[in-house]
């Protein structure tokens, strides 16, 4: 399944929709809107991920890309993202520095 | 072996070029035997991550984007599936590869591919792997009642 990926900005957030699977082959696309966002100079970057069904550890390295890409000060938050996927990003220990949230 | 009277004797099988377009058709050939098992959401997500992030890694690090091959063999039963991958890249045992998330590290500082082979080896209830007439074959098993180890609590 592809993943699709929007983006749009919320007063002083970016946000990131991503809708489908995150994995090795689609985590570019993720990938090339992160570094998009990362120029909008926003203070949170907001990554809505309720319509992710499924993340490898791809998707794990577009949050870490994100937290590199992004300033210090900036804000990311990942919301919505089903149990397995928020787990996955708890196994990895990136809930530490992401904001992680049902909404 | 009798854990294997249990599941089908004739394997599916699968044989996919190594490439990361392939995937998709792995995770598929996947699902399709956890729904035949009659496993859950949670086990057939956890077989479906563990058996993606091999296959990853055999495309990735095993052929370093070159040419080969992936042979997929499954076999379930009922609440079980073992899936075997195999492959002819150079020898590798996903057990020495395995890196767990190191606690004094930030995260933005870790190595994120050995984590996904963590993730594999933590999501199924049975990990195998020999090395046998230069293939580099791994076994995984998931149950329906099986534990999920991941994430470690604090």
């Amino acid at each position: 399944m592809p993943l699709s990926v929007s983006l749009s900005i919320e007063g002083d957030t970016t946000v990131i929709e991503l809708a489908g699977e995150l994995d090795a082959k689609t985590a570019p696309d993720f990938h090339q809107t992160i570094e998009k966002a990362a120029g909008h100079g926003t203070g949170t970057v907001e990554i809505r991920m309720a319509g992710v069904g499924y993340m490898a550890s791809a998707g794990l390295r577009s949050l870490v890309f994100a937290q590199q890409k992004v300033a210090n000060h900036v804000t990311i938050k990942v919301v919505g993202a089903i149990e397995p996927v928020s787990r996955t990003i708890r196994t990895a220990g990136l809930d530490r520095s992401i904001v992680l949230s049902d909404e | 072996m009798t854990d294997m009277v249990e599941l089908a004797r004739a394997p599916a099988e699968l044989e996919v070029p190594a490439t990361l377009g392939a995937l998709g058709d792995i995770a598929s050939f996947v699902l399709r035997l956890a729904g035949r098992a009659g496993l859950g959401k949670g086990p057939a997500y956890r077989i479906r991550l563990a058996v993606d992030e091999l296959a990853t890694n055999i495309v990735m690090h095993g052929y370093r984007g070159g040419d080969g091959r992936i042979t997929v063999r499954g076999r379930s039963g009922p609440g079980r599936v073992q899936i075997s991958l195999a492959d002819s890249a150079p020898a590798f045992d996903p057990v020495e590869g395995c890196l767990p998330p190191a606690p004094g590290v930030p995260p933005e500082r870790r190595r994120i591919g050995g984590l996904g082979i963590h993730l594999a080896l933590t999501s199924v209830d049975e990990f195998s792997y020999v090395r046998r007439d230069g293939r580099n074959i791994s076994t995984l098993t998931v149950n329906a009642e099986g534990t999920d180890p991941c994430p470690p609590r604090p």
